[in-house]
């Protein structure tokens, strides 16, 4: 069982998995952002051969959080179908089952500017799907982290990662959690999806998953 | 125009007189031109004659190009009243230079009323071009290896070929090394088996490997003819000395000391109306080096200009232009210029620090003197003290003859990947494709994969019909397909994909850097963009700019107020120093060591005979068979000097092995820091060094192993996949202007690398990624005979209070990674005063 870092934020308080995932104790809900479902697949659909094994390897990162904050719902912060291509059948076949076999689990998505293109997840998956900007408690559930005055915005779309300054040239990238003022940023729960060097404000939070272990970098990086 | 020696209404016939008379009509027109010709070009019109094939080499232009071109004119005819078919293929490595070899081909023909058409054929032939030559095709086709190749793809090239008779690879010795010789080979393949008499002729630099050179070349063909051009200019290598009688830096940091004396080497070339070359090693260098002339000559401003490969190519084309035409009194360039056609008012070659290579000094001196007679001459510049020594080593291996070989490229699985593509997309109908037997036959005729297993060729065979092992399941790949006992492309959309990308050349991830009006300045890497914020300035172009904001793809600049300088950190600027040039080094460190008090001494060694002396009193400058090594305890920790003279990627791989290894049995941490002489291993723990201890540290038991594991092999391994990634088409880098649709296909090579290293560990391309980063950036093969070396060494300790001269370099390249500029050359200069009281 990993361990999950205790943080608070809006007034409430958060579990950080180190599978990169939110977890939300009193709604028990966890948060998931940029899956990117079915991505290799796509790729191969276009002539690049790449190896499978990241679907399946990706939904047993999903059940180790689940099982770990022991949720009941999970809501998807965008980009949860790569593309249309993204739809080949062996993903989906795997997701299916996947699926059929939690059928206790309550599944939302977030629709982000993939899942917009890809179009929403087979009915029978049932997954609720909505707009950006729904709000739960003191949240507003968003794939493009844009403050919104409603409420504190929980986000993905640009899979964040910080570059944190080692001895001389020997710099670290890793994928990161980042609490801002209004807006919070999920790091891409998905493996193969890159990342996007992010430069936190002052005050900001910022966490990094390593060794199995969710570590709090705020203080590490000097600008 | 003259027409008077080639009677074109003649009727000519095939055969030996026609030949005879066409030969006069040469000689005639060298004679009108006031050359004549020379033995090795009727040497090479006499072997091409007779059908034969071979490579012309030497060490700089001195009419190769002509010796090729007509032998060709002088054996094909062609049929009376008509122009000759296709006939002879011209590759040459750059498409810059399509257009120069356009003009040399030429002029002979219109000059003799020859009935050939010059044609050619690379990324910049507009569409209405290829239109043209689509219904008719010139009979000389000039292209670049990426061109041919994508020709070679098309329904219709061999019926478009079937009068070919030729193919000359100009600048072989620019391909020979890398993959795109291997692109070459391939074609070559392709081409001898649609036409067995096929000739095929190469233009190469003198290199240290020529005859493995033209072997490549030739694949299985036998009896090529390696015919040297000899040529009538003498080259010289000197080193410009300080004028002045003050102290020469003992380590390079930003190395103007010899600012004033290149500036008056301008002025006097150009009062006799000749311009300058200055050549120096990395881009950031050439930049500074330019502001540092116009800084000290602002009146220069507009007679001097810059040239190197990240610069806009209109920049580039305007002041090779302004070259040419003897506008500019100065270009600071890169190896940019190192290639191409000659620049005749080119009367002055200097070279800016190391030269690193004997062969490349050569090839820059060759820049200077074109005109018959005249001396080609380079000159090198010292930047500090050691280079004084390079430069004398340069002269003597040049007169020597040592010069290095570029070694072929052998069994490059990401080049089969994607040619197996390519050839699957060739033909037509019932020719399309290509049938098992008959294709590894043909690439085994190649000399890169004359070796090739058929276990690999079946692999990569797999890898693009079903994916390889681990796609075995997976409907939704396809790319090539098997009907009929023949593998062909049938999906339009991956054709298409497939010869966008057909190539070997990969640059690093660039941004376009352009002003807010969208004029653009040229390119840098991505990796240096990422490391600036909004008001940062940088130089560039020659100009001081500050980053506006980023956007897409593109850094948006202008003109900055702000004094403080960035300058690009652009990559390959750490080319090692040859293994030809090191060991000259030890020979010229070797007379030194011998000299006596009063002996005479060649001008370079005198300027820094105060660095020998301060070497000798505080160490020793060790012989040829003597391994020195210096340990030196100060505030900072624990430091071993050793001085291998191996050049940096050696010592690199030296100096990780040696901390690895020394860190297994003492339980301290190592920091490391190589330059081209030696490495320095820095602890911040004593440990004790026994001479047990440094046998163990030389041992070649389990070399590969260790030095894989010390350097963090996995991490390099996957900077290079980006390359092979590339070639084997794992990387869809979209189509030009094709917008947005295409990002959702793009993923960068480290993370494809990440998904084989988890889920298709034994993929052999992953493997060929760590070869390479041995071969390339590690130089395996010579760190082991170094080390070999090392072992049969007498070894000489020298306990010091303080660093040596030898081991000054290194301790200010140490430091110049933490401290910010100004306090470092402050703490230079009062170091060397400390060092001078001792001498």
């Amino acid at each position: 069982m990993h361990s999950m870092l205790p943080i608070e934020v809006a007034g409430e308080s958060l579990l950080l998995h180190p599978e990169k995932a939110v977890y939300w104790p009193r709604e028990s809900t966890l948060f998931v952002a940029d899956i990117h479902f079915g991505k290799v697949a796509a790729f191969r659909a276009a002539g690049l051969p790449l190896p499978p094994g990241s679907t399946s390897a990706a939904l047993d990162r999903l059940d180790r959080a689940v099982a770990d904050a022991a949720a009941q719902r999970i809501v998807f912060l965008g980009d949860f179908l790569h593309n249309r291509d993204a739809r080949a059948k062996q993903t989906f076949t795997c997701f299916a089952r996947w699926r059929s076999e939690r059928a206790a689990l309550d599944i939302t998505l977030v629709r982000g500017n993939h899942d917009a293109k890809a179009g929403d997840p087979p009915g029978d998956w049932r997954i609720d799907c909505m707009d950006e900007g729904e709000l739960v408690g003191p949240f507003c559930l968003a794939h493009h982290p844009e403050p919104d005055r409603r409420g504190y915005v929980l986000a993905g779309h640009i899979h964040p990662a910080i570059r944190l300054q080692g001895r001389a040239s020997d710099g670290l990238r890793l994928p990161c959690f980042w609490f801002g003022q209004s807006v919070a940023v999920l790091p891409a729960f998905g493996e193969f999806t890159g990342t996007y060097t992010v430069k936190p404000k002052a005050g900001d939070r910022v966490f990094v998953t390593a060794d199995g272990r969710v570590v709090e970098v705020s203080g590490l990086i000097g600008r | 125009m003259n027409d008077r020696f080639l009677p074109i209404e003649t009727p000519i016939s095939t055969g030996n007189s026609s030949q005879n008379v066409l030969e006069s009509a040469v000689d005639a027109w060298f004679l009108q031109n006031g050359w004549s010709v020379f033995d090795f070009q009727r040497e090479v019109w006499a072997a091409y004659a007779r059908g034969g094939s071979g490579l012309i080499h030497s060490a700089t232009g001195s009419g190769k190009t002509l010796a090729a071109w007509l032998a060709a004119v002088i054996a094909h005819t062609g049929r009376p009243g008509e122009t000759l078919p296709l006939t002879v293929l011209w590759i040459t490595p750059m498409r810059a230079l399509a257009q120069d070899t356009r003009l040399a081909l030429e002029k002979p023909i219109r000059d003799m009323n020859l009935p050939w058409t010059v044609g050619s054929r690379t990324g910049d032939t507009t569409s209405a071009e290829r239109a043209r030559q689509a219904k008719r095709m010139p009979s000389v086709l000039i292209t670049t290896p990426e061109s041919l190749s994508l020709m070679l793809t098309q329904a219709d090239a061999r019926e478009q070929l079937r009068h070919l008779q030729c193919v000359v690879v100009d600048e072989w010795h620019e391909m020979i090394g890398n993959k795109r010789g291997v692109q070459v080979e391939l074609a070559l393949a392709r081409l001898r088996r649609w036409r067995p008499q096929l000739r095929s002729w190469g233009l190469s630099a003198t290199l240290g490997n020529i005859s493995e050179a033209m072997a490549v070349m030739m694949g299985t063909v036998d009896g090529g003819h390696i015919i040297e051009g000899v040529c009538d200019r003498k080259i010289v290598i000197d080193t410009l000395l300080p004028s002045g009688a003050e102290p020469f830096p003992w380590a390079g940091h930003l190395g103007f000391t010899m600012l004033g004396e290149v500036c008056d080497e301008i002025e006097a070339t150009a009062k006799v109306g000749g311009s300058t070359l200055v050549f120096t090693n990395t881009r950031s260098q050439a930049e500074l080096w330019y502001q540092a002339l116009l800084a000290a000559k602002p009146d220069w401003a507009g007679a001097i200009a810059l040239h190197h490969g990240s610069l806009d190519r209109d920049v580039r084309s305007y002041v090779e232009a302004g070259l040419k035409s003897g506008m500019l009194m100065a270009v600071i360039a890169t190896s940019s210029l190192d290639l191409g056609v000659d620049f005749s008012p080119v009367a002055r070659v200097l070279q800016i620090g190391s030269p690193k290579g004997v062969a490349r000094l050569l090839q820059r001196a060759g820049r200077s003197g074109h005109a018959p007679g005249q001396v080609s001459r380079v000159t090198c510049v010292p930047t500090h003290a050691f280079e004084f020594v390079e430069s004398l080593a340069a002269q003597r291996a040049a007169s020597a003859g040592k010069i290095e070989a570029r070694r072929p490229v052998t069994i490059p699985l990401d080049v089969l990947v994607q040619h197996l593509v390519t050839v699957a997309l060739a033909g037509k109908d019932d020719t399309k494709g290509f049938e098992y037997q008959a294709l590894l036959d043909e690439i085994r005729s190649t000399h890169a994969f004359a070796e090739l297993a058929e276990t690999d060729f079946d692999w990569a065979l797999d890898f693009v019909t079903r994916g390889g092992k681990a796609l075995h399941a997976y409907a939704e790949y396809r790319k090539v397909e098997q009907r009929d006992g023949r593998y062909l492309v049938e999906d339009a959309a991956i054709a298409r994909r497939h010869r966008m990308a057909i190539g070997t050349i990969v640059s690093d991830a660039s941004m376009d850097i352009r002003y807010m009006n969208g004029a653009r300045l040229g390119h840098v890497e991505e990796s240096f963009v990422a490391r600036l914020s909004p008001g940062d300035a940088f130089t560039f172009a020659g100009k001081t700019l500050e980053l506006i904001r980023v956007r897409e793809m593109t850094a948006y600049v202008k003109p900055a107020k702000k004094i403080k300088n960035l300058v690009p950190q652009w990559a390959g600027g750490k080319m090692p120093l040859s293994t030809q040039l090191a060991d000259s080094v030890r020979d010229v460190l070797e007379d030194i060591r011998q000299s006596r008090a009063g002996d005479a001494v060649p001008p370079e060694i005198a300027v820094i005979e105060r660095l020998f002396r301060v070497q000798r009193a505080m160490s020793r400058i060790p012989s040829r068979d003597e391994l020195l090594i210096e340990q030196i305890e100060t505030r900072e920790g624990y430091h071993l000097y050793f001085y291998p003279f191996a050049g940096r990627h050696v010592h690199t791989g030296l100096a990780a092995l040696f901390g690895f290894r020394l860190g297994q049995l003492t339980p301290a941490t190592f920091s490391f820091t190589v330059n081209d002489y030696g490495f320095e291993l820095l602890s911040e723990t004593p440990f004790v060094l026994s001479r047990r201890l440094l046998e163990g540290l030389f041992s070649s038991d389990e070399l590969l192993a260790s030095v894989l594991q010390s350097l963090n092999a996995a991490e390099l391994s996957k900077r290079h996949f980006r390359e092979i990634a590339r070639v084997a088409g794992l990387i869809f880098t979209g189509f030009p202007g094709a917008g947005k649709s295409n990002k959702q296909l793009q993923a960068t090579s480290g993370l494809i690398f990440d998904v084989f290293a988890q889920w298709d560990r034994d993929n052999p391309l992953l493997a060929q990624s760590t070869r390479e980063v041995l071969e390339r950036e590690l130089e395996f093969q010579r760190l082991e005979s170094v080390l070999e070396a090392m072992r049969k060494q007498r070894l000489t300790i020298i306990r010091s209070d303080r660093p040596t001269p030898f081991a000054f370099p290194l301790m200010v390249a140490r430091l110049r990674e933490k401290l910010s500029t100004e306090s470092l050359s402050d703490r230079i200069a009062r170091m060397q005063a400390v060092f001078e009281k001792v001498a």
